[in-house]
């Protein structure tokens, strides 16, 4: 019973992780209709970032662990909104009109540079680097079941912000753009929004709450290393899906679903839990086949 | 100057560049360090823009449009020169080996995307699969070589079944996705499967045909020959066999149904084309000729490991067929081989080849999507003589 | 609701569907979300007939076109082909029964050339097996030789220009070039039915009115080919078609000779305020 509560805890906090994630994934295809498959990459540096602002606050003297997170998640917050949206300066407008499948190309090389950037450029980047733990750890306990306080400030955090994306979308002008462009982006135009900058700041949005998503995981796993993007970006992405792109609050649940099924998978196979990706991406692959656009369909139908 | 080749016979001017490019392969592979390798290339490279000033490359296309065989044939000729100046050495054939598996393997991919736009981001899956199938049938058999490799190729299509229904309903990026969760997935599947060798992977025996293992090195006129010329004679098969069909393929109207499908999958509709049928042809075909070259490749290395068929390697595997040119089968070849023989021979770039052939097809993306030797319109049959004016 | 239909197919008057008809389409229906793009829309037509489809932009002209050739299954309603019931069939085996189509916005396949793209509407008529594509090639190349002649003539009948390059990419034409193509493309098959979605769209006067002459004439050598077509040009529709439909929100609001149509009071009503129909 205390195991079931445990693994309700992970799941809801590899959910909140896998939905920021998804969510990225979901405003870009708003905005752009395009797939921005570096975004598990973006999420890596934003992590890798992070642990280097904390690494430099703590290495001018400064041990307040509060002071810590805060340039982390500050620093990794900018480096990747700047890193977002100068790809979609760079590299995804000018390629608009280009094929699909050459975003879709150049993005998955974008993440493949980025990869091998961080490996190879940062000091000692192929291995793992041990993320500080910044957050108390003291812990609640309930009989066999322990509630960890950090598990907690995480999953709060991570739902803070996703409350917030949801005010800042509905509640704002930026956000009325936002939508204005992910509807149509004609119409934006003629209501005199300016098209590339409400895609760049997406961009830049998007790839931010990443980041986040990329401190949290450091400080849940206690671990950074170049690889992490990959697998996250293909959860966010299978998550995005299984929501139906384009589909914000899709993406959310998307995500915590996917946890659910890696928990799932591991509770009903202890005996093969190094299987339980196997299993997850096996289950993404047939969801597939059975819902070719993801849960929630596609918008509309192909004009003729 | 401009009209220096112009007059020449296309297939005299064909013949001419076989030479030049086989001298320089020559010269090229005996290098050692890195100024040499690096002025090669770019001495390569004026070469290569030369030839377009002086009008030999015009006459070199026109020889490939009017007489396509006889300029496969040369191609051939060039490889199997390779393969005899370098049969003693077994670095050297490694790498060419190397370069005529990749080289079947992004033909077979072009079949899946560069003629269908059916994306694959798992080659180097199915690839592997048939490394695998080799390693399990090799060791516990004794298939001659001619029955291992085609089943490689058989596996790997059987298992790339597992796949076909969301690769085939799906489209674009969701399609992606399903080929890039297989991936990731193969490799885990490998780390964690005991059976398989887990994370240190399998060694495989040396094929043998008819009491000939594969294993020694032959002699002929009087030389001892590197074992690898085995393999190399073997790969160059594979390749010459693969090439010859994608093209017939390429030029046939199944081929003509392909890109349509690619192009405009509505259209296509309309016109009776099936649109399921043309993607599950592609995507079986494209994983037979991958799987088969993922046979040899597993038994040329003598010892296959997970980390060799990862989804990076994918990338690489699509990088050439994008470098190359989509759907251009020289193109492919040629890519293979810069991406192949590059990061061997500049052990400076080694290290950083993912990076820098990420970079690169960024680069192609943006700037030259045709590729460096990008595909020609389709000819069904040898152009009449007047196209070579 | 629906009765199997075979050659003994019924109107929906309950009469037989005489040889003569080509075409019955009865109460046709079909809405995109809360949209009646088409809403009980019958008409007919005879073998070797010319119909002219109008109506105002938006009036399910286009929708009529692709529920007819299968790429949207319609909502309701029956369409009744050469005898068979061909309702809801894929656009494939609509293509097969011997009907042809182009877009309203052009789709050729520009990276092929013009000889590629004619023969991806001879689908039908060109050997696909494995084994003749592959493995014998002199027989293969004996009928691209035939259809390579029988398109480049086709072509020829509406420019010199186009025969004279088969083997360039479409990508590099005038969109009035690419406009005949996509009329080859669906010509070469020697359909029984033709739909033609504005074919002169962006064509000045006169270049509709030879591309017009030129269809005619096609249409003169295969013997007998029955048309559809949508055309905002009211001298067009005059001159070309024996029998006119007019849609306006999906509702067929007329039908009959250009003369009756144009003095209908519903049809003037619908074009006024329109920019179209001059
Ligand atoms: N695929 C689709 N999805 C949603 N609405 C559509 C679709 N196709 C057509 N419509 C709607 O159906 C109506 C009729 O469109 P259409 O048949 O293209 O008109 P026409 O060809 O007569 O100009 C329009 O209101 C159009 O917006
Ligand atoms: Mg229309």
């Amino acid at each position: 019973m205390a195991l079931l509560g445990q693994y309700l805890v992970n799941g809801i906090m590899l959910g909140t992780i896998y939905a920021l994630v998804a969510v990225g994934f979901t405003l870009f295809f708003g905005v752009l209709d395009v797939i921005k498959f570096s975004h598990g990459d973006v999420l890596m540096v934003g992590a890798f970032a992070g642990f280097t602002a904390a690494m430099a606050v703590a290495a001018v003297g400064i041990s307040n662990p509060v002071l810590q997170l805060a340039a982390s998640v500050v620093f990794a917050l900018s480096v990747t909104a700047a890193l977002g949206a100068a790809i979609a300066k760079w590299l995804i407008l000018p390629l608009k009109h280009a094929p699909r499948m050459n975003i879709l190309l150049v993005t998955l090389m974008l993440g493949t540079a980025l990869r091998e950037a961080v490996r190879l450029f940062y000091p000692d980047g192929s291995n793992p680097k041990a993320f500080p733990a910044l957050l108390p750890t003291s812990a609640l306990t309930l009989g066999d079941f322990t509630l960890r306080a950090d598990s907690a400030i995480l999953v709060a955090a991570g739902i803070s912000v996703i409350v917030g994306l949801h005010l800042l979308i509905n509640r704002t002008r930026l956000g009325l753009a936002i939508r204005a462009v992910a509807q149509d982006e004609e119409t934006a135009r003629t209501m005199g929004i300016n098209y590339a900058l409400v895609v760049l700041v997406t961009f830049a949005l998007g790839s931010g709450i990443a980041a986040v998503a990329g401190v949290m995981n450091g400080l849940y796993y206690n671990e950074v290393n170049f690889g992490m993007g990959l697998l996250l970006g293909l959860i966010g992405f299978s998550a995005a899906i299984i929501g139906g792109l384009g589909n914000l609050y899709g993406a959310i649940l998307g995500g915590f679903l996917f946890a659910m099924l890696q928990m799932l998978g591991a509770v009903a196979m202890p005996f093969a839990s190094a299987y339980k990706d196997v299993f997850a991406f096996a289950v993404v692959i047939a969801l597939m086949a059975w819902k070719p656009t993801g849960l929630i369909p596609e918008r509309a139908s192909e004009r003729v | 100057m401009n009209q220096l080749f112009s007059r020449m016979p296309p297939l005299a001017a064909a013949a001419l560049a076989a030479l030049l490019a086989f001298v320089f392969a020559v010269v090229f592979m005996e290098q050692e360090s890195d100024v040499a390798v690096i002025s090669l290339l770019a001495l390569g490279a004026v070469a290569a823009w030369g030839a377009g000033r002086v009008g030999l490359s015009r006459r070199v296309s026109a020889a490939a449009a009017t007489r396509p065989g006889a300029v496969a044939a040369l191609g051939g000729a060039v490889a199997l020169g390779l393969l005899a100046v370098f049969a003693e050495d077994h670095f050297p054939l490694l790498m060419l080996s190397t370069v005529m598996l990749y080289a079947t393997v992004a033909l077979g991919l072009n079949v899946q995307f560069g003629y269908t736009g059916v994306v694959n981001f798992a080659g180097a899956a199915f690839f592997g699969i048939g490394a695998y199938t080799a390693a399990e049938l090799v060791g516990r058999t004794a298939l001659p070589p001619i029955l291992v490799l085609p089943l490689g190729g058989l596996i790997a299509a059987v298992v790339g079944l597992v796949l076909v229904v969301p690769v085939v309903r799906t489209r674009g990026h969701y399609a992606a996705v399903v080929t890039i969760a297989f991936s990731v997935l193969f490799k885990t599947f490998l780390e964690v499967n005991d059976t398989l060798g887990g994370p240190q992977g399998l060694s495989v025996a040396p094929l043998s045909l008819f009491g000939w293992s594969f294993g020694e090195g032959p002699e002929i006129l009087g030389i001892s020959a590197s074992f690898y010329l085995n393999y190399a004679l073997a790969a160059l098969a594979v390749l010459a066999l693969a090439f010859v069909m994608v093209r017939r393929l390429e030029r046939s109207w199944i081929g003509l149904s392909l890109d349509a499908v690619r192009l405009d999958e509505t259209a296509s509709a309309c016109y009776g084309i099936g649109i399921r049928r043309s993607k599950i042809l592609a995507f079986v075909v494209g994983n037979l000729v991958i799987g088969t070259a993922g046979a040899l490749y597993g038994s040329m290395l003598g010892y296959i490991a997970p980390t060799s068929f990862t989804f990076s390697d994918s990338l690489i595997l699509v990088a050439i067929v994008l470098l190359g040119g989509m759907g251009s089968p020289w193109g492919t070849v040629f890519a293979a081989a810069i991406v192949v023989i590059l990061p061997e021979k500049l052990q400076a770039i080694q290290e950083y080849r993912f990076l820098l052939f990420s970079v690169v097809v960024m680069a192609i993306l943006l700037f030259r999507p045709e590729g460096l030797l990008p595909r020609a319109v389709r000819r069904y049959m040898p152009a009449p003589k007047e196209v070579a004016r | 609701m629906m009765q199997v239909e075979t050659a003994l197919a019924l109107d929906t008057l309950g009469l037989p569907i005489t040889p003569e008809r080509l075409l019955d389409i009865q109460g046709l229906a079909k809405s995109f979300g809360g949209v009646r793009a088409l809403n009980d829309v019958s008409f007919s037509l005879g073998r070797g007939e010319i119909l002219g489809l109008i109506g105002p932009n938006g009036s399910g002209k286009t929708t009529s076109f692709n529920v007819l050739t299968g790429l949207y299954r319609p909502d309701g309603g029956k369409i009744l082909f050469d005898g068979a019931d061909i309702t809801g069939n894929s656009p494939q085996a609509v293509y097969r029964a011997g009907i042809a189509r182009t877009f309203q916005r052009s789709r050729l396949c520009l990276e092929l050339s013009i000889f590629d793209n004619i023969m991806v509407g001879n689908h039908a008529r060109l050997n696909h097996g494995l084994m003749f594509n592959l493995f014998q090639r002199k027989a293969f190349r004996l009928e691209v030789e035939s259809a390579l002649a029988e398109a480049t003539e086709l072509a020829a009948s509406f420019s010199p220009n186009l025969a004279a390059a088969m083997f360039e990419p479409v990508g590099a034409l005038p969109m009035i070039e690419r406009r005949r193509i996509e009329i080859c493309r669906a010509l070469i098959s020697r359909p029984k039915l033709l739909l033609l979605d504005e074919p002169s769209a962006g064509m000045t006067h006169d270049e509709t009115h030879q591309l017009m002459d030129d269809i005619l004439a096609v249409r003169e050598r295969q013997g007998g080919l029955s048309i559809i077509i949508i055309e905002h040009e009211m001298g067009v529709i005059e001159r070309v078609s024996d029998h006119c439909v007019v849609l306006n929100y999906g509702e067929k609001i007329a039908e009959g000779s250009y003369q009756d149509i144009a003095s209908d009071r519903l049809v003037q009503e619908a074009y006024l305020g329109s920019e179209v129909g001059r």
